[in-house]
């Protein structure tokens, strides 16, 4: 806030005064030994620190700059993750053909294990409350004499981080540090070293402690541009000061690695994959399934944390009842289900398979799931989160630092891998032209090209969850409806808003 | 629209039209009682001025705004001019070794930033098309270069070249960093001639045509460049679409101006035409020596470059050829091999 603040204000503040205002942050001047400098060091080893990290390695032009990363976890064995064929971590992420284009260019995604990735063709995306649908695919776009394209790929996050640590591992060594296990103790401002050294009393100085065990001397570097790419509780964003707003969904997501039967009609093509989403707005959100190579797919159900206890205190057949029952069932059905007491005669399964002979079913439902990875079902809050500002002098905020937004879009890590890209060519565009890295002049041209971007999206998904959340047959449901079904018919709109999701 | 550091520039001309009395002589003659009131008038007027300025020149949300969103388009443009040949018979694109001499280098938006190209060893690859061995900066405003080298302090690989000499801010004028090269007479043109590339960023317009010469000034300019050598500079053009830009719009009260009451002055403005004009003659004037003139052959190898720049609020500069007379432009001279 420091600088813009000072510019607004300084035909309201008296000359003696203005140099007041900006010295907060020199309060803190440590001892005057000198750190180790460093052009970018990224605080936080996640998918968007990695992905810059690998973004400045793979450009000739950034290649050459002194950069740092630190990260709490273990690199090595995030390096070396490994899990058989058959097993699929939780957390999965859809990467849209922008991100993917992004991976390629760096060249991230050769690193990534095919095998393990998987593309979806067409996304099926219904109304519990109404049965109003409207399906995503590229049909209107390409020619039906050509492969589907992908809407998008799903791949584990385990699966990226080892392919762009690969991809950092490929670049050499040199001028690269990768401070793994390791916390930052502390950031705080440089000091002036005078009269020989330089002024570094706008840079950031990061102490960094060694994770575990044994005491250790802590090691200072400065930072010519500070990335904070540490999530929702960003240390470097409280170093910046910079605020953030948002608020608590009340909701909680439950993921699951799901194994499907088959589908009645096999799909055409047979490479064809199909995405489900259905809103419940009796329970509180929508509930998706996301393939995974191998008939697997993903769970992600987004409900009130009652709702996420009881399905996570459910055996393993009564959550599989209730996931079928969740994409075929009326609301009525399925809030009386969601009630039954686990210790009654009648199990979930039995209830759904009555249940299900009175309903009319909807038309493209999902293949029945058919059995729970173990150990794959868990939960996580739903938030709201928008950093006041991307970027102060020295700092630059990316992914959920900056951002966290409803999981009902699949857009969040697509966010933060764009925002990765952008900073990434900001950089690039810094170092030719022979601007300072860290200076806001270079750091605005990021934040002006991502923050609207973020604002919309985040906008949007919040839109969408307080619109079907809203439950019985009011007006909201029927507008809800129409604008589903106007969408639906019209090309052209439903291709704007695919290509706007898809970050063209 | 965006130039500040000029004015600076323009008083020392006037002093300097003193201690020269071979430019002196160039400009109309006029009453020294009444040259002297307007030279400390004027000054007194300059001072003032800059020291409002002085403390906000690198606030990037500063009155110098303009000015720092311009300074990636002056890297392209010599990039540019230098894709069409250099001082070298062959040029390396990898090598760093172009030698840079900035006129009124103001605070060192311009100056800095391309001492932030220099390689951090001489024998290290360029990172940049713009290829710098060396920036020299010269201003005659103390407070500016004062504050230039304490700003230069605080980016350590900048820092690092001003230590070793790679990297010069002199508080001194053009004629004096020409005249420091002592010798034979005869020798002297080609001690002078010692830089690859001579820039000359916003300042053309705040030199007053009535009271000091911009031919004078643009032809020592030339003496301090090597043959093959680039002199570029931009400024503004004197025309009605520029009088509405730069002093109605520019120059209105926040939020719609964006540069200080009272930084340009509509008359002082050049047109491209003049500024190619005193250069074909300052390239002959260039090569005088005490015994010979300089002939029309000095300005046979010259090239002339010319391109305009737009400012858009919300999107920034941007070249657009053809709009050299609608205000800032961009020029570039090179001097024959």
């Amino acid at each position: 806030m420091r600088p813009i603040s000072r510019a607004v204000l300084r035909p309201y503040v008296c000359q003696t005064c203005r140099h007041g205002i900006g010295a907060g942050r020199r309060r803190f001047a440590s001892q005057a030994d000198s750190p180790d400098l460093y052009d970018v060091v990224c605080v936080g080893g996640g998918p968007a620190g990695l992905g810059l990290m690998a973004a400045l390695r793979a450009s000739p032009i950034t290649s050459k700059l002194r950069v740092a990363l630190i990260e709490t976890q273990d690199l090595t064995k995030a390096q070396a993750w490994n899990l058989e064929p058959t097993q699929y971590s939780n957390r999965v992420s859809s990467l849209t053909p922008s991100s993917v284009a992004f991976l390629r260019q760096i060249g991230a995604y050769d690193h990534l294990d095919v095998d393990r990735v998987q593309d979806y063709q067409d996304m099926q995306v219904w109304d519990g409350q109404t049965g109003s649908r409207i399906s995503f695919d590229w049909s209107m776009e390409t020619s039906p004499f050509e492969d589907p394209r992908a809407v998008a790929t799903m791949t584990e996050n385990a699966n990226l981080v080892r392919a762009l640590l690969r991809r950092i591992a490929q670049s050499g060594d040199e001028n690269l540090s990768l401070f793994s296990n390791s916390t930052v103790a502390s950031i705080e401002t440089g000091s002036d070293l005078k009269p020989e050294g330089p002024d570094l009393s706008a840079w950031p100085i990061l102490s960094i402690k060694p994770t575990g065990p044994g005491e250790s001397t802590p090691k200072r570097i400065a930072a010519r541009l500070l990335v904070g790419a540490d999530g929702i509780n960003s240390p470097v964003r409280s170093f910046a000061d910079i605020s953030t707003h948002g608020w608590d969904y009340g909701r909680h997501g439950i993921v699951a690695t799901l194994a499907l039967g088959d589908l009645d009609i096999p799909p055409f093509p047979a490479s064809k994959r199909t995405a489900y989403q259905r809103f419940l707005p009796a329970l509180g959100g929508p509930i998706a399934l996301l393939p995974l190579p191998n008939n697997n797919a993903t769970l992600v159900w987004s409900t009130t944390p009652e709702n996420a206890a009881y399905l996570k205190s459910l055996s393993t057949p009564s959550f599989l009842a209730m996931v079928n029952a969740a994409f075929r069932l009326d609301m009525t059905d399925l809030s009386y289900m969601m009630g039954m007491s686990s210790s009654s005669d009648i199990s979930h399964q039995d209830e759904l398979t009555w249940r299900t002979k009175h309903t009319v079913l909807p038309s493209q439902i999902p293949p029945p799931a058919t059995a729970v990875q173990e150990g794959t079902v868990a939960s996580f809050p739903l938030r709201f989160r928008h950093a006041a500002q991307y970027v102060s002098p020295r700092v630059a905020l990316v992914g959920d630092a900056a951002h966290v937004i409803h999981p009902l879009a699949g857009q969040g890590l697509n966010l933060g891998l764009a925002d990765v890209a952008s900073l990434s060519k900001t950089i690039q565009y810094a170092v030719s032209h022979g601007m300072d890295v860290g200076d806001l002049l270079t750091l605005e041209r990021y934040s002006s090209e991502r923050y609207l971007p973020n604002a919309k999206i985040g906008g949007a998904c919040d839109l969408l969850h307080k619109m079907y959340t809203v439950p019985g047959e009011g007006p909201v449901a029927w507008a809800r409806s129409l604008g589903l079904g106007v969408v639906d018919r019209l090309p052209f709109v439903k291709s704007f808003l695919m290509k706007n999701a898809e970050g063209y | 629209m965006a130039s500040l550091r000029g004015r600076t520039l323009a008083r020392a001309l006037r002093s300097t039209k003193q201690l020269r009395p071979t430019i002196t002589s160039l400009t109309p003659p006029m009453n020294p009682t009444h040259q002297t009131r307007t030279h400390t008038s004027v000054s007194a007027d300059e001072l003032s001025h800059f020291s409002g300025l002085a403390s906000s020149w690198w606030d990037p949300m500063g009155p110098s705004r303009i000015l720092h969103l311009m300074n990636p388009l002056r890297h392209e443009f010599i990039a540019s001019c230098l894709s069409e040949g250099t001082t070298e018979a062959n040029p390396d694109p990898t090598s760093a070794n172009l030698h840079y001499l900035d006129i009124g280098c103001g605070g060192g938006i311009f100056a800095e930033s391309l001492a932030r190209t220099i390689p951090s060893t001489p024998q290290s690859q360029a990172p940049t098309p713009t290829r710098a061995a060396s920036m020299t900066a010269v201003d005659p405003s103390t407070d500016l270069i004062n504050m230039a080298r304490e700003h230069a302090r605080m980016d350590p690989a900048v820092h690092a070249h001003l230590q070793d000499g790679r990297f010069r801010y002199l508080n001194t004028t053009l004629e004096d960093v020409l005249e420091s090269k002592t010798g034979p007479v005869v020798e002297q043109a080609q001690a002078q001639a010692q830089y690859d590339v001579v820039t000359l960023f916003e300042v053309l317009e705040h030199i007053d045509p009535k009271t000091s010469s911009p031919l004078g000034f643009l032809s020592n300019c030339l003496r301090a460049l090597k043959p093959g050598g680039w002199l570029i500079g931009s400024t503004i053009s004197r025309t009605l679409p520029s009088f509405i830009l730069n002093q109605v719009i520019a120059e209105a009260p926040w939020p719609i101006g964006v540069v200080p009451r009272g930084t340009h002055e509509w008359s002082k403005f050049v047109n491209p035409p003049e500024v190619k004009g005193w250069l074909q003659e300052g390239l002959m004037r260039a090569a005088d020596t005490p015994t010979a003139r300089g002939g029309a052959e000095q300005v046979k190898g010259m090239q002339w470059k010319c391109v305009g720049a737009i400012y858009i609020p919300g999107f920034g500069w941007k070249m657009v050829p053809g709009s050299e007379d609608y205000g800032n432009y961009f020029w570039a001279v090179r001097k024959g091999v």
